[in-house]
């Protein structure tokens, strides 16, 4: 035993155990979140169940399993059930019934021993649309322009819903937000004028021809919008429910139909990757619970390049500053005390400080001196995806600093003098030497800043993030990159989906897919940075000294 | 008792003989360096004393003496490289062309391209090896590419390396032995143009077939700088310098030309240390 301790044998143990422990751990957490959230774009079975209750009601529920559960018979005693009085363990079913109009609530939990029949219809339908969620149901009818059309069209008729739709949203998002823009503009322009006392009746006049040249296009539009609007709401479909009731579903309201008992195994594929697909390049629906996640993929990877090219200069600078022309004295001991103990502010005092200092008093600033035109109603000085960027970017100012300074140490001290000895001043030295041998421990600090950036939520939920943005910040309106504007984030999203919503149960795969989303990004962003700074070590390897 | 006889080894040693100088009488002309009472002090603890000499110019000058003597502390000095070490307090002169370079508007930069100098292990940058030897000039502002080029050749030529890496100007430095990286640093010190070339200890990390290259070297380099070096060698300081100093304990013990330093030492430490005796 004695030579076994000797041997070295129990270190090499104990260190492989933390190592597998923690492997284990995140391979786990990467496991759950992708096995949860990946289930939620696979097309499942629809299932028709035959019920009859404990008086002998017999009824039809219609809907997609979600969740099965074993609960013990004690728990159930208020319903008086006539069971073995043996048996302690019931299974219930979670079953999705959709049909929002009808039944107020999307979900309902079954006992497996009131099911009598289980079927899974190929005819039965499940309809997804933009507003009211999910119907399950049969077709009963097609209607085109009033008149019964056999069902095989169906097909051919959405996808003529789609075309127009696409050119409604082009319409919406291009055209008709182009001429509200620069009608904003305009009416700024109206309002510096008159704040300047400079507005003649020529200028009022040019711009009032200018507005209503913007106004004619914008009735000729909307004349056009509906129009579209028009075709789209000629035809619907009539469905039947589980109940036997008739519901009237305008394709106006309708994304996608799907027979998902016809699938095959290939078409279920394909149409997991679509819904996949969509997932990332949608925007979010009824109230972030439905659709896509795009403007927070968009609005947490902007944000955190933003901090990126923010925190990245200010930290080497910090570092050299410390490292290189700083005197070795106590207060300099103290100044890097401090920048090391900023790492550990929580990360909401950040937010304060940043919704103190940048929205309200730099921004306030910004605004009185640039864009009074536009007073009461602020520009910068109100959260934005600059502050929350330059809030982000103090957070992980520790990190960049600590870990540029790491590496300037460990640059040999012959490199400095080689330099030196050669008549190069030390500003010289460390532009041309120093920095780029110290640049793989510099994109060190940066990808652990970017680590810590992409997962931060707290401190943007007062600078800048918002539950829905109505526009990216940025898009083709000059000047294109819109810094003043509020933004969406993935971490916010998991939170305002999974503990905000309206339907908790039904947002819960939308949490793990986000979130899973999430990690993938910020994986993503490191793996970019890893390979960067690999390709500079590769370049700058020291010597074997 | 060994007896070492100076200038066996050394190839064209017969002449260097011939030009034996006055080291106590030397014209300014024939005066690269002149260092008048130089005292370094490192905190409280004095590391050199007193130090009066004269360096010639064109020949190579030796620093030998046991670890610790403050041979490589005055060969520091000559290019203020000292200035970087904390707590390094330096009172005295060192004249170069008659001007003292620790006075204070000495621009530091300025005299160490005129004092270069070649560390005890080879420090080529991560660069390649043309960016190297360019290194000196793009930092004077050298940006024409055929001057540079030109530069390159003719030091790399100068540093006997010319033909060892004609062919991988553009491959990374670091991939040259440890022989060649000396003679690469030695190039990108030469390509300057300096006047004197201080050598610490420069063949101390290298193999003995590496090590004649580079005495072979310092030879040929004596016709276009000063050098000084130091060494821990004896044998290589009777081999290439021209006239030798002995230093113990920061004081200079002896100074004179090599041949009567190793024969016929004045002083009993010269005599102690060059036998063996201690060190």
């Amino acid at each position: 035993m004695n030579k076994w301790f000797k041997s070295g044998s129990p270190w090499i143990w104990l260190s492989a155990g933390g190592v597998s422990i923690s492997l284990i751990s995140v391979l786990g957490l990467l496991w759950l979140i992708a096995s949860r959230g990946l289930s939620y774009f696979w097309p499942s079975e629809l299932y028709q169940f035959d019920l009859t209750d404990e008086h002998g009601t017999k009824s039809v529920v219609i809907g997609e399993i979600y969740d099965r559960e074993q609960i013990p018979v004690s728990q159930l005693a208020h319903l008086n059930l006539a069971l073995d009085p043996k048996q302690e363990i019931l299974e219930r079913l979670l079953i999705k019934t959709g049909n929002r109009e009808l039944v107020s609530l999307d979900f309902r939990w079954l006992l497996s021993h009131n099911i009598q029949k289980t079927q899974t219809p190929k005819d039965l339908v499940v309809v997804e649309r933009r507003t009211n969620g999910n119907f399950y149901g049969y077709i009963e009818s097609v209607v085109v322009d009033g008149k019964k059309v056999a069902s095989n069209q169906l097909a051919e008729l959405l996808t003529r819903v789609d075309n127009f739709q696409e050119q409604i949203d082009d319409l919406q998002k291009s055209d008709i937000g182009a001429i509200n823009y620069q009608l904003e503009r305009l009416r700024l322009k109206t309002r510096k004028y008159q704040l300047q006392d400079k507005l003649t009746p020529e200028l009022q006049a040019q711009i009032d021809s200018e507005i209503a040249t913007l106004n004619q296009d914008y009735a000729k539009l909307e004349q056009e919008l509906m129009g579209y609007r028009e075709e789209i709401s000629r035809d619907h479909i009539v469905m039947r429910a589980m109940d036997g009731q008739l519901v009237t579903i305008n394709f106006e309201s309708i994304l996608k139909v799907t027979f998902n008992n016809q699938l095959s195994i290939v078409d279920k594929t394909a149409l997991f990757f679509s819904h996949i697909g969509s997932f990332l390049i949608e925007d979010p629906r009824e109230a972030n619970t439905e659709g896509g996640v795009f403007p927070a993929i968009f609005g947490t990877v902007l944000m955190v390049l933003l901090m990126t090219v923010i925190v990245s200069p200010f930290g080497v600078i910090a570092a050299i500053y410390l490292h290189e022309y700083a005197g070795k004295n106590a207060f300099t001991k103290l100044l890097r005390i401090a920048v090391i103990n900023l790492a550990g502010v929580p990360s909401i005092v950040y937010g304060v400080f940043g919704l103190g200092f940048f929205v309200y008093m730099v921004g306030g600033s910004l605004d009185q001196l640039f864009y009074s035109e536009n007073l009461p109603s602020p520009t910068f000085g109100t959260p934005g995806v600059l502050w929350s960027a330059l809030t982000l970017a103090i957070l992980t100012l520790p990190v960049v600093i600590v870990s540029t300074e790491e590496g300037l140490s460990r640059i040999p001290s012959a490199m400095r003098h080689g330099s030196l000895a050669l008549g190069a001043t030390k500003a010289e030295t460390l532009w041309r030497i120093i920095l780029p041998i110290a640049s793989p421990a510099i994109m060190t600090g940066i990808i652990l800043a970017i680590a810590r950036a992409a997962g931060e939520v707290a401190p943007l939920m007062l600078v800048g993030v918002v539950k829905m943005a109505p526009n990216l910040p940025l898009d083709g309106n000059f000047p294109f990159l819109h810094l003043d504007r509020k933004f969406m984030h993935l971490g916010f999203h998991i939170y305002d989906v999974g503990f905000q919503s309206p339907n908790v149960e039904a947002a819960r795969p939308l949490v793990y897919a986000t979130a899973l989303l999430l990690v993938s990004i910020i994986v993503a962003l490191n793996m970019t940075a890893v390979s960067i700074r690999n390709k500079l070590r590769e370049r700058y390897k020291m010597l074997e000294h | 008792m060994i007896s070492i006889s100076p200038k066996a080894l050394a190839p064209g040693s017969d002449t260097s003989i011939e030009k034996k100088l006055d080291l106590s009488n030397l014209t300014p002309e024939q005066i690269a360096l002149d260092i008048n009472k130089l005292n370094l002090f490192y905190g409280k603890k004095q590391a050199l004393n007193d130090i009066t000499m004269s360096i010639p110019k064109g020949q190579v000058t030796a620093f030998i003496g046991p670890s610790g003597c403050g041979k490589s502390t005055l060969l520091r000095s000559i290019n203020r490289m000292n200035d970087l070490v904390d707590n390094c307090h330096i009172s005295g002169e060192i004249n170069l062309h008659g001007n003292n370079i620790y006075d204070k508007h000495v621009d530091v930069a300025e005299l160490r391209r005129k004092v270069g100098m070649v560390f005890q292990r080879p420090n080529p940058f991560p660069k390649t090896i043309y960016e190297n030897v360019v290194y000196g000039l793009r930092i004077m502002g050298e940006n024409n590419r055929r001057r540079l080029d030109e530069a390159a050749e003719q030091s790399l030529r100068s540093a006997a390396l010319w033909n060892e890496v004609k062919d991988r100007l553009h491959e990374s430095a670091l991939g040259l032995s440890g022989g060649q990286q000396q003679r690469l640093v030695i190039a990108r010190a030469i390509a300057i143009q300096p006047e004197v070339l201080l050598l610490d200890e420069p063949t101390s990390a290298l193999d003995p077939i590496s090590t004649l290259t580079i005495e072979e070297l310092i030879n040929d380099l004596k016709k276009q700088f000063t050098v000084v070096i130091v060494t821990h060698n004896m044998q290589q300081a009777a081999r290439v310098s021209d006239q030798t100093a002995f230093m113990y304990m920061g004081d200079l013990i002896e100074y004179s030309d090599t041949n009567t330093l190793f024969t016929t030492p004045l002083k009993k430490k010269t005599e102690d240390y060059i036998t063996g005796r201690y060190g």
